[in-house]
């Protein structure tokens, strides 16, 4: 009873009290930074491991008349900017010209390194590059948003970094780990569709129809099957729309079928395979909408199939489980074509994905 | 390292005869390709093509 009004009790409930009042933020600042430096010295680790696996395979590769490493540097800090969306009329084309654009002048800046280059190790180069800057990029953001937050000494504004860091880390670590397969040329997850596609095309012509993409015309049942992938077995996801058009513009087609991997939900089955409707193709989005336009004008249905994975699955080496679907991927798409096409018909087929390790 | 959440994952590499189906398993070596020639069939002394490339968590 004594203890109710005893001036040392008090203090010790209302000092506590007092200072979450004025000092909670901070205190809480303190807590999660802790979490968030663990993340950013993780990404940093990334960084330079993406950098360094990098300039090893340029020197041991290429052999650079001179040291690559300063041209690297220059290359990973390069940006891109991104046209302006106030009109957003006409935005996929200046969209699509602006990644184009850099990839040729990643290509160029490659080939300036090692002018007898071969498509092969310029396309593994292209997307080891590409994996270090977006690395650098990640780091770079994560690092900025927490650094601002801890000046201003401002708990809220490290809000958003503790929510998405766990999802970046997650990309991170996948484009980390993706680095051995890139650089011995393993199929990846994402190649399911390539690898698809490729089997299907094995024993006939192929064609070169757009930039680092492949057609075989082959007759499955009395029709036509136009199969495209990108062209294996380098790294590279070759450019679908513009194949797509070409075909349309010579060709009367009756429908779209396209094979891809899709990121899984949460709680699905890794490999599991679905059917549906609509242009399966990730990306930027360039792609995607010029084939859905091309479909649109042409009233061409499109189908998909697609074989479901996590991002770490699908740009690392390809799993046992995703290898073994191939088979039953492809007999899907011989179902779908009898069950959806009628003799004397025409059809696309569209492996969409990366290629590396899968040739045609 | 004995709580580390890392896996090893190894490359395997498949190869299916043309004449008798067989299959067989083998470690991943630099320069394998999908759909490509590979050694002959210890079955049939057949040529072989690479079916399957793929990686399996080291038990």
């Amino acid at each position: 009873m004594g203890d109710d009004t005893n001036p040392l009790m008090m203090l010790i409930w209302i000092l506590p009290i007092i200072l979450f009042v004025f000092y909670g933020q901070q205190i809480q600042l303190l807590v999660t930074s802790g979490e968030i430096k663990k993340g950013i010295k993780k990404l940093n680790n990334f960084r330079l491991n993406s950098k360094t696996e990098l300039i090893d395979y340029v020197n041991n590769n290429l052999n650079p008349a001179n040291d690559p490493t300063k041209k690297i540097e220059q290359f990973l800090d390069y940006f891109t900017i991104m046209p302006v969306d106030m009109d957003p009329s006409g935005i996929v084309e200046k969209v699509r010209h602006t990644v184009r654009s850099r990839e040729d002048y990643t290509r160029n800046h490659i080939k300036s390194m090692s002018p007898g280059i071969n498509d092969v190790e310029l396309n593994r180069v292209q997307t080891l590059l590409e994996i270090s800057s977006s690395l650098q990029m990640i780091h770079k953001i994560v690092n900025h948003m927490f650094l601002t937050a801890k000046k201003q000494k401002n708990y809220p504004l490290i809000l958003p970094v503790q929510m998405i860091l766990p999802f970046l880390m997650e990309h991170a670590e996948a484009m980390n780990s993706s680095i051995s397969a890139f650089k011995t040329g393993q199929p990846l997850g994402d190649g399911i569709g390539p690898m698809v596609v490729g089997k299907m095309m094995l024993d006939a012509k192929k064609e070169i129809i757009s930039f680092q993409t492949a057609l075989a015309k082959v007759e499955y049942e009395k029709r036509k099957l136009f199969l495209l992938k990108a062209e294996g077995p380098s790294s590279t996801v070759g450019r679908p729309d513009d194949a797509l058009q070409k075909i349309v513009n010579d060709n009367k087609i009756d429908a779209v079928i396209m094979i891809d991997a899709a990121l899984k939900m949460e709680g699905e089955d890794s490999a599991s395979v679905a059917r549906g409707f609509g242009a399966a193709i990730g990306g930027i989005g360039t792609e995607k909408f010029q084939i859905e336009h091309i479909a649109t004008q042409n009233e061409i249905p499109i189908f998909s199939i697609i074989v479901k994975q996590t991002v770490k699955e699908a740009i690392t080496l390809m799993s046992k489980d995703i290898a073994d679907q191939a088979d039953n991927v492809r007999s899907q798409v011989y179902e779908m074509i009898l069950e959806n096409t009628a003799e004397g018909q025409s059809i696309v087929v569209i492996g969409v994905g990366n290629t590396a390790g899968v040739p045609q | 390292m004995i709580f580390s959440k890392e896996k090893t994952i190894l490359a395997y590499t498949v190869e299916k005869c043309t004449k008798c189906e067989k299959l067989n398993k083998r470690d991943f070596v630099m320069g394998d390709v999908l759909f490509t020639n590979s050694s002959k069939c210890s079955f049939c002394s057949e040529v072989t093509i690479i079916e399957k490339i793929f990686g399996q968590v080291l038990e």
